[in-house]
């Protein structure tokens, strides 16, 4: 058992995806930042109002000093988009950040935690080694690209983080009577009626319904639990990310959340295969639409799943050696590109696309049985 | 052996804080979201040392309670808000504040402690009503 996790967790996978997240991190450190530096534009620091230390011997910058490290952070957000000095500018924003979370109680917020276990983790991976300046400096300086694959521990631990998100969110729903049974949301939309002034009567009606919150209430927490649960097993995870979008999009429509759904919609990458390269898309070079495709599968290929070759018409060979060719491999092929698979998920799961996908893996199968 | 120390150590403190967010007013990384609709106000006042009751609406020493206390829903606590985060989170923030007004404001020469007379509803349950109040202020004690 133990040696299984020391394999688990010290196995080589890619880095890509944290990558990824790596240059979704910065905008979202910059977004969490603004309010903070636009007191300091006005003259204004946490101490100068009400805030809370959380310990007493946690030391506090004098106020030039702390303005200085804000900007800084900010700085060191930018560099670690960019990947410039990732190494260092990475745990530079994280130190920043914490730094100035664990200042006073009053900075609190959920989104600002896991914003610092992101960039903690991400300050411990090696995440430069791609998608990123440091990697481009090293070609044109004619070194050899470092492995761009890391021991998988610190995946791991993102992986876990993002599911206990949702997951104690969820929970803790559910073991609160008031919650589950539709007090707590009834409540706020009750509260909140006034914001529905323009909404169809119907809606309001719908909406301020106690009976409809004994329902959506339940609703809610089973649609959290199943994003923490069904993130860890293949079969599911699809609909789960598919799902986690729409949760957040949704939250981010009715909720004032901070950098929270930006943050968890980009940390959803980290559930992607940790290899790349291992699904190869043909295309026949001739067809100005299959051309195209390949153009945009090259161009959105962010987690790098395709090799994508000239050959003969179009195929999209999965990594289990799966071969689907046509239509439904195009829209296999843009379910499998972050920007393009939310909207593409769903369409695989028409007859057709699911008929190409069985033939494909059948003959996948007498081709692995051999000659009878 | 030392990645597996660490990832165990992560697991088991995250874990510990999920728990402790059951307990504990500041939930730091439970993450309970939206976690209840409950809400509050509460009429504070300065109570002086003739034992005048001062509501903090009213400008003192040079001070304005909206300017001393900006975050965390407490800027108007004479009108019901949303505890955003939990009834008990709130509370604890404005007794919180209660406490560093009295000690961030020294001219101030007549407050002898703060004190919130809190209505909160948790929930759809009937109204409670508690006091808080800060410390007495050092400079007249």
């Amino acid at each position: 058992m133990t040696a299984r996790l020391d394999e688990l967790l010290g196995r080589a996978v890619s880095m890509r995806a944290l990558a990824l997240l790596r240059i979704c991190a910065g905008p979202v450190v910059l977004l969490h930042l603004r309010p903070f530096l636009a007191d300091t534009l006005d003259g204004h620091i946490y101490s100068d109002a009400f805030y809370e230390p959380y310990a007493s011997w946690y030391p506090e910058l004098p106020s030039e000093l702390y303005v200085g490290l804000l900007w800084l952070g900010a700085v060191a957000a930018v560099c670690m988009a960019l990947g410039l000095f990732t190494r260092i500018a990475t745990a530079t924003t994280f130190a920043i950040v914490a730094y100035n979370l664990l200042l006073s109680t009053t900075h609190f917020h959920n989104n600002r935690a896991y914003l610092v276990i992101v960039l903690g983790l991400l300050a411990l991976a090696p995440c430069g080694r791609e998608l990123s300046l440091d990697a481009l400096l090293r070609r044109r300086r004619g070194l050899p690209p470092l492995d761009p694959s890391a021991p998988a521990w610190t995946l791991w631990l993102l992986r876990f983080e993002c599911a206990v998100v949702y997951g104690a969110s969820g929970f803790s729903k559910l073991v609160d009577p008031d919650w589950f049974g539709g007090t707590v949301t009834w409540q706020r939309v009750v509260r909140a009626q006034d914001q529905l002034d323009g909404w169809p009567d119907w809606l309001v009606t719908v909406l301020t319904d106690r009976g409809f919150h004994t329902g959506a209430a339940k609703f809610i927490v089973l649609t959290e639990l199943f994003i923490a649960l069904g993130l860890w097993w293949r079969g599911t995870r699809y609909a789960a990310v598919w799902v986690a979008v729409v949760f957040h999009i949704s939250i981010e429509g009715s909720a004032a959340v901070q950098v929270f759904s930006l943050l968890a919609i980009s940390v959803l990458v980290v559930w992607a295969v940790p290899s790349t390269r291992d699904r190869v898309l043909r295309f026949d070079p001739s067809r100005p639409r299959e051309r195209r495709l390949a153009t945009a599968v090259r161009a959105l290929d962010w987690l790098a799943r395709f090799r994508v070759e000239p050959g003969g018409r179009l195929e999209v060979v999965d990594r289990d050696g799966t071969s689907i060719r046509g239509t439904p491999a195009a829209l296999f092929a843009l379910s499998r590109l972050p920007l393009t698979a939310w909207f593409a998920l769903p369409v695989l799961l028409l007859p057709e696309v699911r008929r190409a996908r069985r033939a494909g893996s059948e003959a996948r199968a007498v081709v692995a049985a051999g000659p009878t | 052996m030392g990645r597996r120390v660490v990832v165990v150590a992560v697991v088991v403190v995250q874990l510990a804080l999920v728990a402790r967010g059951y307990w504990a007013d500041h939930k730091e990384f439970a993450f309970q979201m939206f976690p209840e609709s409950s809400t509050w106000r509460a009429d504070v006042v300065r109570v002086t040392a003739d034992g005048r009751r001062v509501p903090v609406e009213a400008d003192w020493a040079g001070y304005r309670w909206e300017e001393l206390v900006q975050d965390r829903g407490l800027r108007y606590p004479a009108f019901r808000h949303h505890a955003d985060a939990g009834l008990d989170n709130q509370l604890a923030f404005l007794d919180s504040a209660l406490d560093w007004v009295a000690s961030n404001t020294p001219r101030d020469r007549e407050t002898r402690y703060l004190e919130a007379v809190v209505t909160a509803w948790h929930n759809d349950d009937p109204a409670r009503t508690e006091v808080l109040r800060s410390g007495v202020r050092e400079e007249l004690r």
